[in-house]
């Protein structure tokens, strides 16, 4: 459905200099700054497949999603989508796709939401019958109904991620991208989107890419992730492999009864490994300790045996890595550590 | 001829929906309005003072001025109606990325740049433009044979298409300066060098306004042809040229500049 | 007044700043901005040259020129201060400001100072220079007297205040209605005649330049500038600023009435 092939994406931009002086410098400089936000990225994604993009601020994912919408042209590369060139033929590439960016909506401000409805069947030429069906539908998934009157200026944040949702989809795209789409919104209406997003993806088989921050989205949604960062891509494949090879590190946190006794634990050396791969912390204000270990070398019940040595435990809670933690690491090393 | 169709229709119902949000604030509108036409009031009271002085202009009558005053504003205003969302580019919508939107949609780009928005202050352009040349006609100082009848609606749709190629134009280069704003506003106050007759200017400021930023040929210039019967109507002629001429300048530079958006957030 | 200089001064040097960030913007206004100066020039030319009169309105040729490039320099006293408080009331800043202990008009006032100098400096000096030389070059005539400078400078000053205590007064308007743009540009239409800055007081019929001199307005851009042609001596330059001294005074009390009242609603809307 969508194929990217070694795009790259430069942005020039003249240099700016601070301060009064810096401002008058400006006035008689050209000097230019060159900045690669994309970096020969290529992937291919199938038919009904739901793919997370992400990366830290500024890493260029909307760069990407742009490109791919035809809003830009790549500066290196070639784009395809559902067999056509966004940058080539804009306007065919248009009728294929659906997209909704999360912090700016593409509804008529001012008007109530049914007349936008009317003016996006006029523009993706929709015809009488597949309207019909299309807003049947939408209703049900996306219960629009209750705020269909009203103008979008007055809807809350979640109302109109709906709507905007809905909007993106009354043509029936082949593609829907979705930069940012559960920002701001509270749980309840985050899985509102998410159930959406799905019930879409599967009786249409829409593809569907997702930019996020939010790594609930990727968890409840995505079978693969891309991650790119500086502009490169540093990671594609599952999100099980991903969690394999890097959601290792398990934290095991204790409540202790003898905090003075806690000087007399020296838990890696008591275990045999060495003390960057069992990171221990206490927490005086809560009186717990906290233990970070890799699940492949060491096993909680020996961690516990060793520490019960020492002092007893009121109370103890296992965690495994989240998906959030590992990405954070992603970011820092700027690889995927095989 | 169904594209055609498909994008009046389209015309129609973004226009519609427009003025549906803009009756929401009839003050705006009437202020905008009367701001309009109280400027050009005050144009025509200058020209009155000015002639209380001398009897008549390097040869033109106070009446003649004042027509070619009121005939420039006839497409000044049809333009500043139709295509005022162009200012937008310029100054707004390219630099905030909100072109995006455009870019999203399976629709030609400058018809939905223009179909975005109708600017109800021209009225008061077209009001007075309108008013002056009926003052002229009971005068009896126009020439009103069915040539210039038929020319006189050929000149206001040229010299509208100028109008619009001008500001298509330098609101183009904001695709590749992010602002075009300043270029455009310094462009468009050049039409007023075009209201009085272009032969008090030095030669260097004629040469610009007739040939570089062609408002000469939408109001003095045509403005005399229907004035004096001794002018040829091969200005009209020279006046369409130049329209289309410009008009496609304006639209290529347009859709290049569309190829080259960069969007916001960089 | 050494501690209230150090809040205040900000607002004007920020705007010195802001206004030269502009960069290619900046050199484009300047030649916008004179476009209506040469307009009026090569104008009056044709309107002396088709008059058999040497003097239109109480002035020759030579002094109309200096007159319109003059009117120019004068200009720059005229910053869009009604346009800033209409940003502010839009985007919520005014509120803001009624938290903060300084007061509001003193601010813009300053950010108009700002404005003012910039405009001055670039290019109103440099045209002003551009007059001098011609006058003497081309037209022959001798150069401004220092005295006359002087004079000239202490009349711009009281205009400048004229101006901006008017605008303020003006832009409270923008508490009512968010769309001032047709007010603007009615503002700006009728301002362009009162002011002399379109075509001289004097070319007015008799009565309606008493009404104009009365008016504020023409101590804003004429007054400054026929002092500077030395039209005015004696007790009628004396009756000249002390007329710009009174406007001051009486658009400074209204302004903190007009304040008052819309501050109290303001607060009473909870705006």
């Amino acid at each position: 459905m969508i194929e990217v092939n070694h795009i790259s994406k430069d942005f020039v931009s003249p240099k700016k200099y601070p301060g009064l002086s810096g401002a008058i410098k400006g006035l008689f400089s050209n000097e230019k700054i060159v900045k690669t936000a994309v970096d020969d990225i290529s992937f291919t994604i199938g038919k009904g497949e739901i793919v997370g993009y992400i990366g830290s601020n500024g890493a260029g994912k909307s760069t990407t999603i742009k490109i791919m919408t035809g809003i830009l042209n790549p500066t290196k590369g070639t784009c395809r989508v559902a067999g056509i060139d966004p940058s080539r033929k804009r306007r065919e590439n248009a009728q294929n796709i659906g997209v909704v960016f999360g912090q700016r909506t593409q509804l008529w401000w001012d008007l109530p939401l049914s007349e936008s409805f009317t003016i996006l069947k006029e523009i993706y030429n929709v015809s009488d019958e597949t309207y019909k069906e299309q807003m049947e539908f939408l209703n049900r998934v996306l219960e629009l109904q209750e705020f269909f009157d009203r103008p979008v200026r007055t809807l809350s944040l979640g109302q109109r991620m709906r709507a905007d949702l809905g909007a993106a989809l009354l043509h029936n795209p082949k593609v829907l991208y979705l930069d940012e789409p559960t920002i701001g919104l509270d749980l309840v209406v985050k899985d509102n989107i998410r159930e959406a997003i799905k019930e879409i993806n599967e009786k249409y088989q829409t593809t569907v890419i997702l930019t996020t921050h939010d790594i609930g989205d990727i968890e409840e949604l995505c079978s693969r992730i891309i991650i790119i960062d500086e502009g490169k891509k540093i990671y594609d494949g599952s999100l099980v492999d991903l969690k394999d090879t890097y959601g290792t590190k398990r934290k095991v946190t204790m409540e202790i009864r003898q905090p003075h006794k806690i000087k007399e634990l020296h838990l890696a050396e008591s275990l045999g490994i060495s003390d960057a791969e069992c990171i221990t912390e206490y927490d005086k204000e809560n009186n717990t300790l906290c233990v970070t270990f890799d699940k492949h070398k060491i096993q909680v019940p020996q961690i516990l045996s060793a520490v019960m040595e020492v002092l007893e435990i009121k109370d103890v809670q296992i965690q495994e890595t989240e998906l959030a933690q590992i990405v954070k690491e992603i970011y820092n090393h700027g690889t995927v550590e095989e | 001829m169904n594209t055609c169709k498909r994008y009046l229709r389209l015309y129609r119902v973004l226009i519609t929906q427009f003025l549906k949000t803009i009756m929401q604030s009839k003050v705006d509108f009437l202020m905008g309005l009367f701001g309009f036409f109280f400027a050009q009031i005050m144009g025509i009271a200058f020209l009155y003072l000015v002639f209380e002085q001398i009897p008549t202009l390097q040869g033109w009558t106070l009446d003649q001025l004042i027509f070619i005053y009121g005939f420039a504003q006839i497409p000044r205003g049809i333009d500043h109606l139709f295509t005022d969302n162009i200012w937008l580019v310029a100054w707004r919508i390219v630099i905030n990325g909100d072109f995006d939107r455009y870019m999203l949609r399976p629709m030609n780009i400058f018809f939905q740049v223009i179909a975005e928005k109708l600017q109800p202050d021209a009225l008061g352009e077209l009001l007075v433009g309108t008013i002056l040349v009926v003052r002229s006609l009971a005068k009896g100082i126009v020439i009103t044979d069915p040539l210039h009848f038929v020319l006189f609606f050929v000149s206001i749709f040229a010299g509208a298409l100028i109008y619009t190629s001008i500001k298509l134009f330098f609101a183009s280069l904001a695709f590749w300066i992010k602002s075009s704003g300043p270029f455009l506003q310094l462009a468009y106050e050049m039409a007023d060098f075009a209201k009085y007759p272009t032969e008090i200017y030095a030669k260097g400021i004629r040469f610009l306004i007739t040939w570089v930023v062609p408002f000469a040929f939408v109001a003095y210039l045509p403005a005399s042809f229907f004035l004096k019967s001794d002018t040829s109507a091969v200005i009209i002629g020279i006046e369409c040229g130049i329209a289309v001429i410009f008009w496609c300048i304006a639209y290529v530079v347009f859709d290049r500049g569309t190829h080259v958006y960069e969007s916001a957030g960089n | 007044m050494v501690k209230s200089l150090k809040i205040y001064l900000p607002f004007a040097s920020n705007e010195l700043k802001r206004m030269m960030a502009y960069k290619g913007a900046f050199y484009l206004f300047i030649l916008i901005s004179l476009f209506k100066s040469f307009i009026s020039y090569y104008l009056w030319m044709a309107v002396y040259g088709s008059s058999d009169k040497g003097v239109l309105g109480g002035l020759s040729q030579s002094e109309m020129v200096v007159y319109v490039f003059m009117v120019y320099v004068t200009s720059a006293v005229m910053v869009p201060l009604s346009d800033w408080v209409s940003d502010d009331v839009i985007k919520g800043t005014v509120a803001m400001n009624l938290i903060k202990p300084i007061d509001y008009r003193l601010s813009l006032i300053f950010r108009a100072m700002g404005n003012m100098i910039y405009s001055f400096l670039t290019p109103g000096i440099l045209i002003w220079v551009g007059v001098e030389i011609y006058k003497v070059t081309v037209l022959g005539l001798a150069p401004v007297t220092v005295g006359r400078i002087i004079l000239y400078l202490i009349s711009c000053m009281m205009s400048f205040l004229i101006y901006v205590l008017f605008d303020f007064c003006f832009g409270m308007i923008a508490f009512f209605t968010t769309y001032i743009f047709g007010l603007l540009m009615v503002q700006g239409a009728l301002l362009s005649f009162l002011t002399g800055q379109l075509i001289p007081i004097s070319f007015f019929p008799g009565a309606v330049q008493n009404i104009f001199e009365f008016l504020p307005f023409s101590s804003i851009i004429y007054t400054p500038v026929m002092i500077y042609l030395g039209k005015y001596s004696g007790r009628m330059l004396g009756f000249a600023l002390l007329r710009q001294a009174v406007w001051v005074v009486i658009l400074y009390v209204l302004g903190s009435l007009i304040w008052k009242k819309v501050t109290k609603r303001l607060v009473v809307l909870g705006g």
